[in-house]
């Protein structure tokens, strides 16, 4: 009995947090069965919820055979479940939604039922000369000696809990559903009590949580202006922010919306109608959900679908994708390299101060704006920002000081004066493509441009192709390459070389303190801007 | 007797309103609360001008929330507190209306029931905008402004800042002076200072300023506690005078051949408009309090509006531009928001013309004069909520989008005088 309880107990603390952690995934994948299953699916994942289980499938057999040894080894056994099972800390952890604690109630109550379920008829027909006695007389049940082992029957809950958790949420499902809808149906109420509201959508691959706050500082010079906060870019979190934020007073609402799926922007559209849309760029995200850029493609443009005849599509030209996509509805276009867009952010200049551009308003009169964001995508985002709030009755001369005030995301292309010198600091990034661009911002600086790198790290096996990729781009586009680790960033090295780039520009250090002081010793009048690409730590002083 | 208290004034958000198709259809209201009173010597002018105020909105607009501040800067809500009928008995009144507190939460401020109920919500209401129509020292001159900004509530007129400037009549003309604003000169003068030493504050004054001089409390509207003195002798009448209504006293050349005129100003920062002009007819050598709140018939109950005046003023089409371009200027420099009424005054013998003072929160909020211009008072009213609302976003943009709490990463354990 002593046993039975210390094996019962350390059951149950590391059943409750491998449940917690199954939780949590099913959490991370937007409680979506679909979801859950592929990523279960996923061989790194398969592998994580054995090696949590497997202590647990070994005690399987010494359940079984029953003795005190083995019951003893199954209490170790236990204990090193407890251990594999202790949760680590995330970075977005579990959390506990009234959504998860109802469906927690459901596992444990299914989890209870299940257990009784096997073992109770077997005890009661032991207890009772071996028949089971209903109203309707004698059921002849199965009945098993291994059936009427607790241990063994809790343990095979224990490896099926990953699929427990569905059916949980299988349970609970009419349930949510109802909540839900009763969540929208009253989100759509404030909405119709609102008839003065303008609704601007934003989608697009890349760049939409950008814009949204473009937009809304824009916008806020002359409007009370609510968006969505954060990422919450579903229809639930649009819901949560019409019901927890919105105010009488506000003019506009700006709503971001992500897809996963064909139909997800469709479903916030007949939610909220909105008057206007912006689509920000379209490329193969998340193709895996919708399998083809085709689905991507008019999944983004269900945006536009939903704009109505009186409203504006905005949508960036300098994406292929989005120019030759068709759409019967009132077009604005804008971006920085087609000639032929309604506003066009041109003669793009890069300094030390940030990015200065020009744009035109529908007369053909010419604003210099000038922004503290460099990069040819925050430029363009900026554009399209400047389209929507000039559309929506903004004078462009009113528009050139928020944009000045625009403020950049920490370590993400972020121009920061340190001293004499000045970092781009884009230490965020961690692919090809976003180091790519970074270079292509470099390029444009009339300064002496000095590229500061480890290299791209954790990339298995294309780890020496990428790297090797991103120096031979790299060659043209920077003065001096200082190169962090001198075998780690032998990719980098090789590729600088064989595109030419002088071996006398390349230095290689050891640590960032060495590279800052060989920055430093780089002779030269020049003022020199230093591109700090990829997983540095957060602190250079 | 608490039965008629805790009726929650604006349950509904939404008014039903016909449309052109005769069907129903719901509004959802801006929530304005209307606060007025407080402890301060216009505690009764401020329920006047609170009230206007609050029946001047466009309730079509807006949902009206009327939030008294009793003379111990209690909050009372209710739907007596809205007649100014109920008022000839306080006690009363306060009885049958409820106490309440503000209560600030992440999506708006409460008015919370006090003391709270033992079962179900004490909430009485919610609202989206303050709108302080208080006057005088205490409420007017930032107090209740910090207050309500405590709470992250947006609130129509001046903000702390600006309030406590124009306040303090000398901190005012300091400041005006700096931007060459026409102010007379002044000197200061504390009650314990005369006190210790008549002869010297005396001196202090004649150095400066040539009789005669007229003295006044250093924080105190509505022509309260002033007077002029011609000599020494009435100098001392007049500064003991002052001094029951206040510690610090202002002394300032008097004008003899004097001309008062008033304008008020709409606006912010960026973009602010004049009123017209008006004259007050003054029945003694200075516009008292009787004058400006008394003297209009009914014992006051119509307020400002029925104040002895000229109005619009009889000015020169020049004058009249340059005391209005004064009045945008000073209001500008001030840093005002808002409506609020700057004072004029004309040296009849030198046509220079002076700023007197600046009432953030003047005696029926101006409207007057706005009339006369062919604004209604609702639409007044409107242009302050919107440029509260501005504030309130020009504010927010301030703090950027990106919230990092510096502490996070920070090495804590070695930090200056923190306690292990």
């Amino acid at each position: 009995m002593i046993i039975f309880g210390v094996w019962l107990a350390a059951y149950l603390v590391g059943a409750v947090w491998y449940l917690l952690y199954l939780m949590h995934m099913f959490q991370q994948n937007s409680y979506k069965p679909q979801e859950y299953g592929e990523w279960m699916r996923v061989h790194t994942n398969v592998g994580r919820l054995l090696g949590k289980c497997l202590y647990a499938v070994v005690s399987l057999p010494l359940v079984a055979i029953g003795s005190t040894g083995c019951l003893i080894a199954a209490c170790l056994m236990n204990g090193m479940t407890v251990l594999v099972n202790k949760p680590h800390k995330a970075k977005k952890p579990l959390v506990y939604t009234p959504r998860v604690r109802r469906m927690l109630v459901t596992t444990g109550i299914l989890y209870l039922l299940t257990a009784a379920a096997a073992v109770l008829p077997g005890l009661w027909m032991e207890a009772n000369g071996g028949m089971l006695l209903t109203a309707q007389g004698i059921l002849p049940v199965p009945d098993h000696p291994l059936l009427r082992n607790v241990e063994l029957v809790l343990l095979l809950l224990f490896v099926l809990q990953p699929f427990l958790i569905l059916l949980a949420n299988a349970v609970n499902h009419p349930v949510e559903k109802k909540i839900d809808q009763y969540y929208i149906n009253d989100a759509a109420r404030i909405l119709r009590e609102m008839p003065e509201l303008k609704i601007i959508g934003v989608t697009g691959s890349y760049g939409k949580t950008s814009v949204k706050y473009y937009l809304s500082t824009l916008l806020s010079t002359q409007y009370n202006v609510l968006h969505t906060p954060g990422n919450y870019n579903t229809t639930l979190g649009v819901v949560r922010t019409i019901r927890e934020n919105m105010k009488p007073f506000h003019d506009i609402f700006i709503c971001e919306m992500g897809a996963r799926e064909v139909g997800d922007i469709k479903e916030i559209c007949d939610l909220v109608h909105p008057d206007y849309g912006i689509i920000t760029s379209i490329g193969p995200q998340h193709l895996q959900s919708f399998h083809t850029i085709e689905n991507i493609v008019s999944t983004k443009f269900e945006l536009a679908d939903s704009v109505p005849p009186s409203g504006r599509i905005f949508l960036n030209y300098d994406n292929e994708y989005i120019r030759n996509a068709k759409t019967g509805k009132n077009v604005v276009s804008y971006g920085i390299a087609a000639a032929d867009t309604d506003f066009r952010a041109y003669d793009i200049e890069v300094s030390p101060k940030g990015s200065f551009f020009k744009m035109k308003d529908e007369t053909g009169k010419t604003y210099e704006f000038h922004t503290k964001l460099v990069g040819s995508h925050n430029v363009q985002n900026i554009a399209g920002a400047i389209a929507v709030a000039h559309t929506l009755g903004i004078p462009m001369e009113k528009l050139l000081y928020p944009v000045k005030q625009l403020e950049s995301v920490p370590h993400r292309l972020q121009l920061v004066r340190q001293g004499d010198r000045i970092l781009l600091d884009d230490a965020y990034n961690s692919n090809k493509n976003g180091f790519k661009a970074a270079l292509d911002t470099l390029e444009m600086f009339r300064e002496l441009r000095i590229l500061l790198t480890p290299g791209m790290v954790e990339l298995g096996e294309k780890q020496y192709d990428e790297n090797k990729e991103v120096g031979v781009y790299a060659a043209g586009k920077c003065d001096y390459a200082v190169l962090v680790g001198k075998e780690q960033t032998k990719p980098i090295q090789d590729g600088l070389l064989e595109a030419g780039f002088p071996a006398n520009r390349m230095i290689l250090v050891d640590d960032l303190q060495e590279a800052f002081r060989m920055v430093n010793a780089i002779p030269g009048e020049k003022q020199k801007i230093i591109l700090i690409e990829n997983d540095l730590p957060d602190n250079y002083a | 007797m608490r039965k008629h208290a805790a009726r929650r004034l604006n349950c509904r958000r939404t008014v039903w309103q016909g449309n052109k198709e005769g069907e129903k259809k719901a509004i959802m209201k801006i929530r304005v609360g209307v606060f007025f009173g407080g402890k301060s010597v216009e505690h009764e002018v401020s329920v006047i001008s609170g009230l206007q105020a609050y029946n001047a909105f466009n309730k079509e607009k807006y949902d009206l929330v009327p939030v008294y501040i009793t003379k111990e800067n209690e909050l009372y809500t209710g739907e007596l507190i809205a007649d100014i009928a109920n008022y000839r008995n306080i006690p009363e009144l306060l009885k049958k209306s409820t106490r309440v507190f503000l209560m600030g939460e992440k999506n708006g401020v409460k008015l919370i029931q006090y003391p709270e109920k033992k079962f179900g919500s004490s909430e009485v209401a919610q609202i989206d905008v303050a709108f302080p129509v208080v006057h005088g020292a205490n409420v007017e001159d930032g107090s209740l402004q910090g207050f309500l900004r405590h709470y992250n509530i947006p609130f129509a007129g001046c903000d702390v800042m600006a309030s406590a400037v124009t306040m303090d009549k000398y901190v005012m003309k300091t400041v005006l002076k700096d931007s060459g604003i026409p102010v007379l000169d002044c000197v200061t003068l504390y009650g314990k200072e005369f006190e210790s030493g008549e002869q010297a504050t005396y001196d202090k004054v004649e150095q400066k300023i040539p009789y005669p001089v007229i003295v006044k409390p250093v924080n105190l509207g509505s022509s309260v506690g002033i007077k002029v003195a011609k000599d020494r002798e009435e100098l001392r009448e007049a500064l003991e005078y002052a001094f029951t209504f206040g510690p610090k006293v202002l002394v300032e050349h008097a004008i003899m051949n004097l001309r008062e005129i008033n304008c008020a100003v709409l606006g912010d920062y960026e973009e602010a408009h004049a009123s017209e002009c008006e004259e007050p007819i003054s029945s003694d050598e200075i516009l008292s309090y009787e004058d400006k709140y008394v003297a209009g018939g009914k014992g006051g109950s119509e307020g400002m509006r029925t104040a002895r005046r000229e109005l619009p003023a009889n000015l020169t089409p020049r004058k009249r531009e340059e005391i209005r371009e004064l009045a945008v200027k000073t209001f500008r420099t001030l840093g005002a928001s808002g409506v609020s009424r700057i004072d004029f005054m004309i040296d009849r013998d030198t046509d220079q013309v002076y700023v007197n003072e600046i009432n953030p929160i003047p005696g029926s909020l101006a409207f007057y004069l706005w009339e006369a211009l062919g604004k209604p008072y609702a639409e007044l009213l409107d242009d302050m909520v919107k440029l509260a609302l501005k504030r309130e976003r020009e504010e927010q943009n301030m703090l950027t989008s990106f919230e990092s709490n510096i502490l996070q990463n920070a090495n804590l354990s070695g930090a200056k005088g923190m306690k292990k």
